[in-house]
């Protein structure tokens, strides 16, 4: 038997490698990055969600909660136990605490939500506080060191995570959690109980007999309950009602609605699906980068290719060859970002979720998932997108390649060009015979600014949010009673307030409503209550699609009780979903006592209340909550992905540029033995491929405008509790533009000094 | 004959820019001789060289090779028939530029070499001469570490017909082998041709507008607007060597 000899065309890839090493690193480099990343991403990710779907079991966390006006009896409580649950006390006391934020404090847990000890020790004595890892680090607080809790210093002796708070929610109708000016932490069962009674919340968690086996079921499950507590709590308010004491149910959340347990879920979820798009993107871009190079490069050795075609080279040697070289890169390249991604860029992903989330311990799970694909899916789409293109290249007879007729159109004509100066003509003349090169510039410079766009008018957007938020404050404080007290203080204005809740969208989730009694002439809302409807806050009509003239409906929270209510006008209200309505009105449809009210709107504050009848104060800290948290969670995150699309923005341009200039090697050369200088030659060759970028890049910014206002919707139905109405201040525009402008200048540089280095050799090599 | 052309006919356009290259060739040539095809330019003597190799098709007619019809031979069956028969030299030798001189004789060994899958008995079974002697040969071993772009256009058409002998074609098919090369390299290069011819008995069709060139042939053909106005054998055959022109 006789060994077959390998192709020798096979020599030919490392020489070719060697040749444009700079290019192949360049993508190499770019390649190994963005795996690596996330790849790394990938492993995080897996790892993390495996911890946090384990924790449900291992930490037995509460399959729902609830809180009361006043801590139900043993009776209330056997009675709620005897269907098909059991429940447990967990109640929490929220304190101020280090920099204005509020601390919720709970004993330490010993059934039911279990806590993660991350660092220190549990606290033994009432004067210990172990606290929320994020909130510690948000705040500066280490173990050992002693903080205020309300009037209280306390020593911290360790940092924890709470099973029921992966994400920081201090209420489950907020949009965002935080991390910074909210807190949870545990402490003894005595140094619990010295706290008193004053911000005392009495929650209680439940967990059911039997598991249920899937959201649908736990939302019978959890309505089924919520029937019971209604009819229970609802006994024991008319007999306390009688004996002078009511009871109502403050809050109720079945787990599988709790965003507190949820939000981090969901967010690792969706991060991933978001990162792996945009590698598979990225890796589309690149795989038609070497296409245009490969095709280039068949264009070049058409006569060669003809030659071997005639001399019985089949198409399938000659793809094969071609398309060696990209997949060899992508393949390493994948390889190598795999394990940066295992090792390395693993940690560095960890920490971005430990900067958001308050997640548990987690152990590393090393998973093919992440492996095939950041390996194999980019190598498939690598050789899928060259492959089609080689495939259709190589269409062509050996005869048309040895004429270098590589046209699949018979009859090819010079478009008519307007008689117009000569150097406009010879760039048009670039412009069409590169215009497939030209159309993935367009691509890469839309995919580049989109980047660019996300990662920096999130920051901007959150900046113009928080102003927003604070121009259209309804008051300096917005006093929320316990109990109806009165104030002195003139300029203190009384509202009504009522929870109610959206019906479920399209997506499967539903937003709470704040709904506002609000008196004639308010000096605080501007509204005419003198029109039959309703005012509803710009976020809710923006969410929902509702326009004025529309009927909104929207329903109790813990009944079926549904509201219609027409919408006579809109209102600038960035801070919450709500609907304002004359305040007499509001009385009538919630069926209130006539001179029952909520709270005081007030720019002062109302220093003659007392604190046991006030539930919260709403200011400025908490509306901004939002960008706040975002600020911490993603700044950071934000800058990398500025620097890796002006990177991608640099890398693709210049590739693609340098592609037109190889293709025109020999005519920039025959112009040198002309007499055209370096600079006329730039004018030619260069001036086409600038237009192209700068029309690119300006053209692409209305697109990348829409196309995330799209993905910030889509996001903020599928994710997010609220609205955050997504906004471009102009000179955002006009930074991107700089910013590719400044990013151009520097590949027309390089591109220019590649001019000057071909030699007037290079035409007369190609005599034929 | 080894080598028939029956009543080919070819013509390129439509309406009234169709051009008819070649009308009603006949002709054929026996088994390891020279046949020189003569002819001015648009004459069809290098569209009847592609239509023999079959990287053209004829409108009608057909090319037989020893028996072989390639018209009734899809594009696949067509490129094994030319990787199995067929050797290439063009006028503008088209070598692969960052590949040594030797490599560029291994791409035309490669061809000659069994094909994937398959078994052969024994090492006769390859067709591939060796390209150590062909390169020796061909004048090339010295240089066979060197790329194209540092050899002289004779090197350079020395390596391309290395490269087209190496598999040991049936048919080695010169388009105006010369035709970019100064008087001295050519009858080199002429040479070289008659000199296979006698060492490996290969067939050679050589298309060139050089009249000189007719008298090293075994078998003169000359085309003039698409026919054959003349199919003569040469008996006053004279070495490569002492062509003048």
């Amino acid at each position: 038997m006789v060994g077959r000899v390998r192709n020798p065309l096979s020599r030919r890839i490392p020489r070719l490698l060697r040749s444009e090493f700079g290019k192949y690193l360049a993508v190499f480099l770019f390649l190994v990055g963005t795996i690596g990343f996330i790849s790394g991403f990938l492993v995080a990710d897996v790892s993390m969600t495996k911890a946090y779907q384990e924790s449900f079991e291992k930490y037995n966390i509460e399959d729902g909660n609830f809180e009361l006006s006043k801590e139900a009896g043993a009776g209330l409580l056997a009675a709620l136990e005897l269907s098909e649950l059991s429940v447990y006390e967990n109640n929490y006391v929220e304190e101020a605490s280090v920099n204005q934020s509020t601390l919720r404090i709970y004993a330490n847990r010993k059934k039911v939500d279990l806590v993660c000890l991350m660092s220190g020790a549990l606290p033994q004595r009432a004067d210990e506080i172990a606290v929320d890892r994020m909130y510690a680090r948000n705040n500066g607080i280490a173990v050992g060191e002693t903080i205020p809790v309300g009037e209280r210093q306390m020593v911290v002796t360790g940092l924890v995570a709470l099973s029921d708070y992966s994400a920081l929610f201090s209420q489950n109708t907020d949009m965002m959690f935080d991390a910074i000016k909210f807190g949870v932490a545990v402490t003894t069962k005595e140094g619990f109980e010295a706290f008193g009674d004053t911000h005392l919340h009495y929650s209680y968690s439940w967990k059911y007999n039997q598991k249920p086996e899937n959201t649908a079921q736990a939302k019978r499950m959890g309505d089924r309950f919520l029937e019971s507590l209604v009819t229970h709590v609802y006994l024991q308010g008319f007999l306390g009602r009688l004996l002078g004491s009511g009871m109502e149910i403050r809050n109720f959340v079945p787990e599988y609605t709790n965003q507190a347990i949820h939000f981090t879920g969901d967010d690792m979820s969706s991060d991933k699906v978001m990162m792996e798009v945009l590698l598979y993107v990225m890796i589309a871009i690149l795989a038609f980068v070497f296409a245009i190079t490969i095709s280039n490069t068949i264009s070049m050795e058409a006569r060669t290719i003809g030659t071997l075609r005639a001399s019985g080279y089949r198409r399938g040697e000659l793809l094969k060859h071609y398309l060696t070289l990209p997949l060899l890169v992508t393949l390493i390249g994948a390889l190598v970002g795999n394990i940066l991604g295992y090792t390395l860029l693993k940690e560095v992903c960890v920490g971005l979720y430990y900067n958001s989330y308050s997640l548990t311990n987690y152990v590393t799970i090393w998973n093919a998932e992440a492996f095939w694909k950041t390996t194999l899916i980019p190598v498939a789409i690598m050789a899928l997108i060259n492959f089609a293109v080689l495939i259709h290249r190589l269409q062509l007879s050996p005869l048309q390649f040895l004429r270098s007729d590589l046209s699949k159109k018979r009859h090819r004509r010079a478009v008519r060009l307007p008689n117009i100066p000569f150097f406009s003509r010879f760039r048009i003349r670039v412009l069409l015979q590169n215009r497939y090169t030209y159309l993935m510039v367009f691509i890469g410079v839309l995919f580049a600014n989109l980047l660019l766009m996300f990662s920096l008018v999130f920051p901007a957007m959150l900046g113009i949010y928080e102003e927003e938020i604070l121009g259209n404050m309804i008051a300096g404080e917005q006093y929320i009673l316990k109990e109806q007290a009165e104030t002195s203080n003139p300029q203190a204005e009384k509202y009504g307030i009522y929870s109610l809740e959206t019906l479920e969208n399209n997506y499967g989730t539903k937003d709470g409503v704040t709904v506002y009694g609000i008196q004639r002439d308010s000096a605080y809302v501007k509204i005419d209550t003198s029109r039959e409807g309703v005012y509803v806050s710009e976020g809710l009509l923006e969410k929902y699609n509702l326009r004025v003239g529309d009927t909104v409906t929207l329903k109790e929270n813990y009944t079926d009780k549904t509201y219609d209510f027409q919408i006579a006008g809109s209102y600038h209200y960035p801070a919450a979903l709500a609907v304002f309505m004359d305040f007499d009105r509001f009385r009538t449809v919630f069926d209130l006592e006539k001179e029952a009210f909520s709270g005081y709107f007030s720019n002062e504050k109302l220093t003659d209340l007392k604190e046991s009848d006030i539930l919260s104060v709403i200011d400025a800290e908490d509306l901004t909550k939002l960008s706040r948290q975002l600020e911490v969670s993603m700044g950071e995150m934000m800058k990398l992905v500025t620097v890796f699309a002006v990177l991608m923005f640099v890398l693709l341009i210049y590739l693609l540029a340098k592609i037109i200039l190889e293709k025109n090697a020999s005519s920039i050369s025959m112009a040198k033995i002309l007499g055209f200088s370096d600079g006329e030659i730039g004018a030619l060759y260069l001036h086409s491929t600038t237009g192209v970028v700068m029309v690119s890049i300006l053209a692409s910014l209305p697109l990348t405008y829409l196309v995330l206002q799209w993905i910030f919707r889509e996001m903020i139905l599928r994710m997010m509790a609220g609205w955050f109405t997504f906004t471009v201040k102009p000179e955002l525009f006009v930074q991107i533009a700089l910013i590719g402008a400044l990013s151009y200048s520097v590949i027309g540089w390089l591109l220019y000094r590649r001019i000057r280095r071909i030699p007037m050799e290079e035409a007369l090599k190609n005599i034929e | 004959m080894f080598l028939e052309v029956n009543h080919v006919t070819k013509a390129y356009g439509q309406g009234d820019s169709r051009v008819e290259v070649l009308r009603d060739v006949e002709l054929g040539i026996e088994k390891g001789e020279i046949c020189v095809l003569l002819g001015p330019s648009g004459s069809g003597k290098s569209t009847l060289l592609n239509i023999i190799g079959g990287i053209d098709h004829a409108d009608q007619g057909y090319i037989s090779i020893n028996g072989e019809k390639t018209v009734q031979m899809n594009e696949k069956r067509l490129t094994e028939y030319r990787r199995r028969h067929l050797g290439y030299v063009f006028q503008f030798y088209n070598l692969i530029p960052n590949l040594t001189v030797k490599e560029n004789i291994e791409v035309g060994a490669y061809l000659g070499e069994p094909r994937r899958g398959r078994v052969y008995a024994s090492a006769e079974d390859r067709r591939a001469l060796d390209v150590e002697e062909i390169m020796h040969t061909l004048g090339l071993y010295e240089h066979r570490h060197k790329i194209p772009s540092q050899l002289s256009g004779g090197q350079q058409q020395r390596t391309a017909i290395g490269r087209a002998l190496v598999k040991n074609p049936d048919i080695l098919l010169c388009d105006e082998p010369t035709g970019a090369l100064d008087y001295a390299t050519s009858k080199e290069i002429l040479k070289l041709i008659e000199e296979v011819n006698q060492k490996y008995g290969n067939t050679v069709v050589m298309v060139t507008h050089n009249d000189a060139i007719k008298d090293m042939a075994d078998r003169v053909i000359k085309l003039r607007d698409g026919r054959v106005r003349s199919n003569r054998v040469n008996t006053q055959k004279i070495q490569a060597g002492d062509l003048e022109w």
